[in-house]
């Protein structure tokens, strides 16, 4: 078989070489006319790993504290590379990731929730921009994705589609994992190939729980086997994209535990002791400076010892997650060892999308989403909340959705400045790299530090693989690759540096790199800060851009970015903004600050839609498609057949305990229950049972005014007759959750009233025939411009912190 | 005990002139709460009496008042509606930070079609999981019992002159009213 011009895909098919005559008399079949695709010889199987939300300074491997002895196996035996970079954002990195092309290029210049009217922010992968994994597929290897997506437009999410920014549309022949930007680790709301599947039933069984981490290994490994049953040559694309360590941080206590005591000295001592590390290692060079921390972070020392054993807990569970995902990892690699494919395969683990998560704020917080909905909860609020949901033996459990304190964060990050969204410094944008490829590699144990992007990846897979990035795809013309190949420095440590040029942005922080130089250019804004006196000076008629403090490093002799020089340079300095430019144009990164347009009144067309219906067995709706109820007045109706006997269940419900709301029947009486994120949880039932027969039901929200937050009076009705009601003071700005869905006449997963937890998912023992929801009660178009304006806040918001 | 009784003794009290303070503690966990119920029990400071109420995740609401109160006007701080009274107002005076940055200015109030249907619905509640703490002491203790009193998320006081009851419903009032003016 002649090699196929793999330019062009889908690879087309040889020209028919036999004879078909009019009957099998003399006819000759072509049988290369039945072969699938087939990759270049030699092509190896390629296991590519994305650890979520980490830093530089947290696994082992790299002198951090969190045991990652499967990470350190793999780096013995293969390479490090200790000038790795991201983006300062999940989406963006990932989109980077699988396309080999800058983030903003390829329409994530934001997270998939955001979706914007600027090319660079459309979180919709252009069709210019074939993906790594089709490429692949197309040539001839299986593919599949587990665990973390997060490149799907928020809106795109459910059966009506469009399915083509799905996984599978990128490529994957298979996908289990979700959707999403994060996932409660115990109760996913979990999607598999092109269906929202919801929670596991393993979600229920007490003794033996389900766990996503176990669960995305076990989901490998038995793709792996069957991939081999039935092919024994066929290579394999595996993304392996865990979780782990994005909040919530979710893991059983006997992996924190192992951590007890360990993070009682406290973030700054954390960072030195890392920071030696580190230099034992060879990972930070000898000379290397520790950077110092900002004024944003307060020090160890002066956090009142009434918070100290919080958040050092936060720490213990965070790092026991991160080390269950170093395990997990190890159990698929260890599968891929028992088939006798190690050898042939190229492991590329990257530790970290971006820099650990600062948007846990100062405090850390028991849920997650509360800094995403902008709610100010102090240290004390903060250690109340954590007490009535389990105090810090709960910290970690199902109960609660944690995040940490920015502080541990910035110690994840060690030795470099700042962390996640923060593309301007190092602790937003270098992570971990290790490479495994033990036939390939001379010098196991090597370190490499050669300055990579991860645009890079993508185009040192297909190097490898021996596979042109195409310039044909379905007929459209190709964007090429922004990455370059790395793969010479498997092999030679001293192999040259071919990414010489790079720009970073994230959220108006950015930075330009060339030759060494790097210049950062950090907005003032603190990063979990997006408060009205924060976001004023970015507003449109304000900004300049060019005025924003510039730094400048010079890498190779400053490893850490200790060294600002920019008052020496100025020549420099210029040069690079004036280069900066020049790249954000090329890759669609301008407008600067298009992820926080809506905060300054550029909002998409309003939505017509005012009504709309649900029927009895409708599941799993994503969160960030649920009929939008923030901020304003509306009516959920629901009609009802009640046999004789009464009913007890869910009409419908969103998310769980820490934010959503949920209407029910409970001992006879209708009931609404809503979570104001956890912090405020408001019951109102009817005073009268629900009658037999042809029943309507109806709760309203009679909000106080269209503005965040907006409290307002339930009323319960039944059959058009008020039967109980209250009044709820808070409501849930912006989003219920990050990932738990909406269910009819059940509630799938965590659950939103506590009181029917032993009876979950509560499901509705009478019929269901529909669910009204009404949102557009409101009478002036002013008012609901103002609601629309408030609902795109959250997108930005919900944006910086993906 | 018969409240009618107990209440008539909570009456029968001799008048004095010493101001008496009202302080109302609010808190997000029943844990929290507890510490300054207990902390306030133990100071050694004279108490009229102290009264914590809790919800918990559940719904299910739990009293739990001093033998001060019991011995004195435990009945009758019922009678006085303390516990109805408390939770008029929002415990939490919650903003919302990137709310009130999108929120700008958003005009007048709504008009709300379901507003008249609404109308007399004056149901309120302590939000599931929240608890709050009342302690009466005299003034001669206020400076031993306030500061124990450490884990309140917003705490108000509010004073009247004697202990009798229509003193200590005074004293309440002010104290709900200066939490009333904290909120949002």
């Amino acid at each position: 078989m002649t090699e196929p011009d793999r330019t062009t895909l889908p690879l087309t098919g040889p020209e028919f070489s036999g004879t078909a005559n009019h009957t099998l008399r003399g006819s000759e079949p072509d049988w290369n006319l039945i072969r699938h695709p087939e990759p270049p010889q030699g092509a190896p199987n390629v296991l590519l790993v994305l650890i979520d939300d980490a830093g530089f300074g947290n696994p082992s491997t790299f002198g951090g504290p969190i045991q990652t002895p499967n990470y350190t196996r793999l780096a013995e035996a293969g390479l490090r590379y200790n000038r790795f970079h991201v983006t300062a954002l999940c989406s963006p990195t990932r989109a980077a990731l699988l396309t080999a092309r800058n983030n903003h290029a390829v329409g994530f210049g934001s997270v998939g929730e955001f979706s914007s009217g600027f090319p660079g922010y459309t979180a919709m992968l252009p069709l210019e921009c074939a993906p790594l994994p089709r490429i692949l597929r197309d040539n001839g290897y299986s593919t599949a994705a587990f665990g973390k997506w997060h490149l799907t437009p928020d809106g795109q999410q459910g059966p009506a589609g469009p399915l083509g920014r799905w996984p599978n549309g990128w490529g994957f022949d298979y996908f289990y994992g979700f959707l999403g930007g994060d996932s409660g680790q115990w109760d996913p709301c979990l999607a598999e190939n092109q269906k929202i599947i919801g929670t596991p039933a393993e979600y229920y069984d007490e003794e033996h729980p389900y766990y996503l981490p176990d669960a995305m290994a076990d989901k490998t490994i038995e793709w792996l086997h069957g991939v081999r049953g039935q092919d024994a040559e066929k290579p394999f694309f595996v993304y392996f994209s865990t979780g782990c360590s994005h909040a919530p941080h979710h893991v059983a206590s006997e992996w924190a535990d192992k951590y007890k005591g360990q993070f009682d000295q406290g973030w700054d001592r954390l960072r030195e002791e890392v920071f030696d590390r580190q230099k034992q290692l060879g990972v930070v060079p000898a000379d290397a400076e520790l950077t110092p921390r900002d004024d944003a972070l307060p020090a160890w020392d002066d956090v009142p010892p009434r918070l100290q054993d919080l958040y050092a807990r936060q720490m213990e569970v965070y790092a026991g997650f991160s080390e269950n995902a170093d395990h997990n990892v190890g159990r698929v690699i260890d599968a891929v060892e028992e088939l006798g494919e190690l050898e042939n395969t190229l492991v590329i683990w990257i530790w970290g999308d971006n820099g650990a998560s600062l948007e846990g704020t100062i405090t850390g917080s028991f849920n997650e989403m509360t800094m995403q909905n902008g709610i100010p909860l102090t240290d004390e609020m903060q250690l109340q909340l954590a007490e009535r949901y389990g105090g810090n033996e709960s910290w970690g459990g199902p109960i609660m959705d944690p995040h940490y304190s920015a502080a541990w964060a910035w110690a994840g990050n060690t030795p470099f400045k700042w962390g996640k969204q923060v593309g301007s410094h190092l602790g937003g944008t270098r992570n971990p790299m290790v490479i495994h490829w033990p036939e390939h590699i001379p010098e196991p144990g090597g370190l490499r530090s050669q300055f990579t992007h991860v645009t890079d990846v993508g185009a040192t897979i297909l190097d490898i693989a021996g596979i042109p990035a195409p310039s044909r795809v379905d007929g459209v013309e190709q964007e090429p690759l922004h990455g370059v190949t790395f793969a010479d420095s498997l092999i030679d440590a001293s192999a040259p540096e071919r990414h010489t040029q790079q720009y970073f942005e994230t959220i108006g922080n950015r930075a330009m790199y060339k030759d060494g130089w790097w210049l950062a250019m950090k907005t003032p804004r603190i990063p979990w800060v997006v408060t009205p006196e924060a976001l004023k000076p970015y507003a449109p008629d304000v900004w300049d851009p060019d005025a924003d403090p510039a730094e400048l490093y010079y890498l190779p002799d400053d490893f850490t970015q200790a060294h600002d020089m920019a008052a020496d340079h100025p020549e420099k300095v210029q040069e690079l903004k004036d280069l900066f430019w020049e790249e954000a144009e090329k890759y669609k990164v301008l407008p600067l600050l298009a992820t926080l347009s809506a905060f300054f009144g550029i909002t998409p067309p309003l939505e017509d839609t005012a009504m709309m219906e649900f029927r009895g067995d409708v599941q799993n709706v994503a969160p960030g498609m649920i009929p939008r109820i923030y901020n304003r007045s509306y009516a959920i109706s629901a009609d009802l057949d009640v046999p004789d006997g009464g009913v007890e269940g869910v009409i419908v419900a969103e998310a769980d305990h820490l934010g959503g709301f949920s209407l029910f029947v409970d001992d006879g009486r209708l009931t609404h229950t809503y979570s104001m994120m956890g912090v405020f949880v408001y019951r109102q039932q009817a005073d009268t049972p629900l009658p037999s027969g042809e029943v309507t039901v109806r709760m309203e929200f009679a909000a106080d005014a269209a503005k965040p937050a907006t409290g307002g009076q339930v009323t319960l009705f039944v059959n058009d007759a008020p039967v109980g009601g209250g009044r709820m003071d808070h409501t849930v700005p912006m989003r219920f959750s990050a990932y738990s869905g909406m269910d009819i006449g059940r509630d799938n997963g965590g659950v939103v009233d506590l009181s029917y937890a032993d009876r979950r998912p509560f499901a509705f023992t009478g019929t269901i025939r529909k669910v009204v929801f009404d949102v557009k009660p409101h009478r002036t178009v002013e008012d609901e411009q103002a609601v629309h304006t408030v609902a795109h806040h959250a997108h930005a918001a919900h944006g910086i912190s993906g | 005990m018969n409240p009618a009784t107990a209440g008539l003794r909570v009456l029968s009290l001799p008048f004095d002139h010493e101001t008496t303070d009202v302080l109302i503690g609010s808190y997000l966990s029943q844990a929290a709460a507890h510490d300054d119920y207990q902390a306030a029990l133990a100071c050694g400071a004279y108490l009229h009496g102290a009264i914590l109420v809790g919800r918990d995740l559940s719904g299910k609401v739990s009293v739990e008042q001093s033998d001060h109160m019991v011995r004195e006007v435990a009945q009758g701080l019922g009678t006085l509606g303390f516990l109805s009274g408390l939770v008029v107002w929002p415990l939490i005076p919650l903003t919302t930070g990137v709310g009130a940055a999108m929120g700008g200015v958003l005009g007048e109030a709504l008009h709300l079609l379901t507003e008249t249907k609404v109308k007399g619905q004056a149901a309120t509640m302590i939000p599931l999981g929240c608890a709050a703490l009342i302690l009466a002491y005299p003034r001669s203790s206020a400076n031993t019992v306030e500061p124990v009193v450490t884990r309140a998320i917003i705490r108000a006081t509010g004073e009247a002159s004697g202990h009798h009851v229509q003193a200590l419903r005074g004293a309440l009032a002010g104290a709900q009213q200066q939490m009333a003016a904290t909120g949002p």
